[in-house]
């Protein structure tokens, strides 16, 4: 007998415990738009979309170095806020120093002496640029603490940086467009909102999730985001595919009971490309390094979220929308699907 | 036939997706493999990405400018003076001094033919670029920062290779720089230096400009212009020249410069001017026997010379300066000068030693990943898990080769789709599996219940992959830089895994069986 994770015949009433699922969603929602609040938490911005500049140097071997010391010489050049997070272990000599606005008056006098010295074509009267600003820094930690190899140097000026935000809306807003249309398309315009709602709840519970942990919002993440909306459709899709077939086979059953049966059916397979595709981004997670990291947590987060609402959500959604515009060929048991079947 | 067929396809992209592990050199010398593959991105090879803005107010300003002197000159031989005019808020603003003015003043402003009027009061008449021609100055102006900066980049002999410089967008420029060949400082100097390079006879110098200003209590003229000479090792001002504002020749005559040494073995920029520049230049220093010259590159002068004797077409620029500096300075000189200033907005550098731990860790994830999946699928499908495992290699195998062949670029992002694909592929197989589990559990014969069960499934794992690919498509639009090569990854990965599932595993379930009647299928 093959290993079955799911037992054929598995009844689950999913549907039945759609009250405490809605309370769940909304709960987690609300938690995340509180979180989301900038007197609690709020959302944190990065590079990408905010705008700045972000360092990471690797210090030689046996260079005294710690974040407090970076961050004294950062300040006496007048950067202003500047933050210096070690990389890796405890005892790792790597770091990333973020910045966003310069302090003028100690950087700009040092930026315009080394534009006149001929590193820059223009002189940049404020000396603001942030390039320049990177080669004053690196200049001041080099003299006072010791050497380093340049391992990164990431710099979103404001107007890329305000690009990239619309870019992104824009990004999201057209997938969600797309998939409205494609569901429409494949199966009923009736099955198209509650694909779009449930995929909507997985970014927005995800998006929640990762402003609770303080995650940093920032071009992966969106990526990241766009990659979960494909996904979360996928398990949806199917659970609708499969339910569009039951309905076409039993036109006289409850649509309740058509939609517990979908589900249950497609239980197993929902839940075994959820183990799979966990699998490989947890080795993601925790093998594929510090860049990647961020992106496989999102993912991590939105695959779960997506199962869940796959299986908890949609079906309930496509319940609530049939019995209150559907009326059509399923409707609950005293419905006119009972004289149509009646006929047949 | 149809087995041949794929069989054929996965060896020819095997081969596609192994040539990637043999080093570029080799590739390029034997006649085995093919001689480009996959481009790795600068995030995993290390490199500058510099998005550059190019500004094009600058040019409309300059363009309006040019505009106002041709009217004004024009407007001189009509016997017509103007009270004021200015260029403000890209707007030429011309003053009337007089109301009998106004029309010769229209007249000669239309007859240039690229402003319109734009308003205006009283005596003041307002005049902007047309539409057309603001087109063509800002084409112009890009293809032309465009063109310069290239030549710096390919320079045939300090030029940087493999790298690109492509516009972007509206008005901005990319440049990738891969590799270690030069360091942030040298590549800032090569691309952001305007590179105007002027002669201009001294009027006066003096130690430092405070002395020189010093000697002029009234202020100097509005057509004179004070510029400094810096030590480059200490940044010390070491002189200060008053000069005239334009200059006697500039650098748009130059036809080659290239790196020298003097008889101290110092090095040195040595230029030669074009015919028609030697004539100006040979004019020029006859008659200024005797005065010192400054030479000026954007507006910082490199040194002053007196000039001994009529020169023409030959000439040198002496400075404080390291032999690369100098060879820097002379392909600048060669490649011509900037319109306008360009900003960087954009910066992206990676250190080669962090793009090698990248590819390191991605490739170490993406193996434990493949391992593990494979071992869950083996484990849970038995024999058909074997056929999943064999149809998710070929689904690796044909990305990576079909990626090769397009000589796509990968990405650290990019790597990542390929992790997830590994997790996703697996998808299509689970949906065929768990079909033909329930139509055997139906009752269905072994071969009637794959037939139905691929019958059945295929659609919905179309469905299922279609609006990933949607998303993925958008993001390829929307994304920058690396995460352009997640989105790659991933769409090549769905077309990949649903033609491995629908296909490689199908054929696989088709010569297992063959012939011979099964009873149990191990699923």
């Amino acid at each position: 007998m093959p290993f079955e994770l799911v037992p054929p015949g598995t009844r689950i009433n999913f549907l039945g415990q759609r009250r405490i699922c809605l309370a769940l969603s909304v709960a987690l929602i609300v938690l995340g738009g509180i979180c989301a609040l900038p007197s609690v938490k709020g959302v944190k911005v990065g590079l990408d979309f905010a705008g700045g500049t972000e360092v990471q140097l690797l210090f030689d071997a046996g260079v005294a170095v710690d974040e407090s010391r970076i961050r004294n010489v950062i300040a006496d050049q007048g950067f202003e806020d500047p933050q210096v997070v070690r990389f890796g272990e405890a005892g790792s000599a790597e770091f990333n120093i973020k910045f966003n606005s310069v302090a003028e008056d100690s950087v700009a006098a040092e930026a315009v002496r080394l534009a006149q010295k001929g590193e820059d074509g223009e002189a940049d009267a404020s000396g603001l640029e942030a390039n320049t600003q990177v080669l004053v820094l690196e200049n001041a930690l080099r003299e006072q603490i010791g050497g380093f190899t340049e391992q990164r140097v990431e710099y979103v000026g404001p107007r890329v940086g305000a690009e990239l935000r619309e870019d992104g809306a824009k990004a999201l807003l057209l997938s969600a467009l797309a998939i409205l249309a494609y569901v429409a398309f494949r199966f009923s315009s009736r099955f198209a909102p509650g694909a779009v709602v449930a995929v909507v709840h997985d970014l927005t519970i995800t998006a929640g999730i990762l402003v609770m942990i303080g995650e940093e919002f920032d071009l992966r993440i969106l990526a990241a985001m766009l990659a979960i909306l494909g996904y979360s459709l996928n398990d949806t899709i199917i659970i609708y595919d499969r339910i569009r077939e039951n309905m076409e086979l039993r036109t006289t059953a409850d649509l309740e009971e058509v939609l517990n049966d979908s589900v249950n059916q497609t239980l197993s397979r929902t839940v075994l490309t959820s183990i799979t595709t966990v699998l490989a981004l947890l080795s993601l997670y925790l093998l594929g390094g510090e860049v990647i990291r961020p992106f496989a947590m999102t993912m991590l987060i939105g695959v779960l979220v997506g199962t869940y609402s796959s299986v908890f959500i949609a079906s309930p959604l496509l319940l609530a929308l049939e019995t209150r515009y559907g009326g059509g060929k399923q409707a609950p048991k005293q419905g006119p699907g009972v004289n149509k079947a009646a006929r047949v | 036939m149809k087995a041949i067929s794929v069989a054929l396809l996965l060896v020819l992209f095997t081969f596609l997706a192994a040539a990637n592990f043999v080093s570029k050199g080799e590739r390029v010398e034997s006649d085995f493999w093919p001689d480009d593959g996959l481009r790795l991105g600068l995030d995993l090879r290390g490199g500058i990405h510099w998005v550059v803005g190019v500004e094009l107010d600058e040019a409309m300003v300059r363009e309006l400018e040019f505009v106002r002197d041709s009217v004004e000159e024009r407007l001189e031989s009509d016997g017509v003076t103007l009270m004021r005019s200015a260029v403000e808020d890209q707007e030429l603003v011309l003053v009337l001094a007089s109301e009998s003015d106004r029309a010769a003043v229209i007249e000669e402003a239309d007859d240039t033919g690229v402003v319109e009027s734009s308003g205006g009061r009283d005596l003041v008449l307002r005049y902007r670029l047309t539409e057309e021609w603001a087109v063509d100055v800002h084409e112009r102006t890009m293809s032309q920062v465009l063109e310069v900066l290239r030549r710096r980049i390919d320079d045939p002999q300090r030029g940087i290779p493999d790298s690109v410089v492509t516009r972007q967008g509206d008005d901005r420029v990319l440049v990738q720089i891969p590799g270690e060949q030069i360091d942030r400082e040298r590549a800032r100097t090569l691309l952001k230096s305007t590179g105007f390079l002027e002669f201009k006879i001294v009027e006066d110098s003096d130690a430092s400009r405070e002395t020189l200003l010093a000697r002029y209590p009234n202020g100097i003229g509005a057509d004179q212009i004070i510029l400094s000479e810096l030590d480059p090792e200490t940044d010390a001002e070491i002189g200060a020249y008053l000069l005239p504002q334009a200059a006697d020749i500039t650098g748009a005559y130059l036809e080659d410069a290239r790196l020298q040494f003097d008889q101290q073995q110092r090095p040195i920029v040595e230029f030669r001017f074009n015919p028609e520049g030697g004539e100006i230049f040979g004019e020029l220093t006859e008659r200024s026997i005797g005065q010192p010259m400054a030479i000026v590159l954007d507006d910082k002068v490199y040194s002053a010379p007196v000039i001994r004797g009529r020169i023409s077409t030959r000439g040198q620029i002496e400075g404080n300066y390291t032999a690369d500096e100098a060879a820097d300075l002379a392909v600048i000189l060669r490649a011509g000068s900037l319109s306008v200033p360009v900003v960087i907005e954009e910066e992206r550098t990676v250190g080669p030693g962090l793009g090698q731990d990248s590819i390191e860790s991605g490739a170490r994830a993406c193996l434990i990943g493949l391992t593990i999946v494979l071992a869950f699928a083996i484990g849970y499908y038995r024999l058909s898990g074997v056929f999943a495992s064999i149809a998710l290699l070929a689904n690796l195998v044909l990305l990576v080769g079909l990626m090769s062949l397009f000589e796509a670029t990968l990405t650290l992002p990019g790597i990542a789709g390929l992790v997830l694909t590994v997790g996703m592929a697996v998808d299509a197989n689970v949906i065929i599996f768990e079909r033909i589990r329930e139509e055997l559990r139906s009752g269905k014969s072994v071969r009637a219940a794959i037939s139905t069960g691929f019958q059945k499934a295929t659609w919905t794992v179309l469905d299922a992959n279609l609006t990933t690919l949607f998303t993925a498509v958008i993001l390829f639009e929307y994304g920058t830089g690396p995460i352009k090569g997640f989105a790659v990854t991933l769409s090549v990965g769905i077309v990949t895994s649903v033609f491995a599932a629908l296909v490689v595993t199908r054929l696989l379930f088709q010569l297992y069986p063959g012939n011979r009647n099964v009873s149990t299928l191990s699923i």
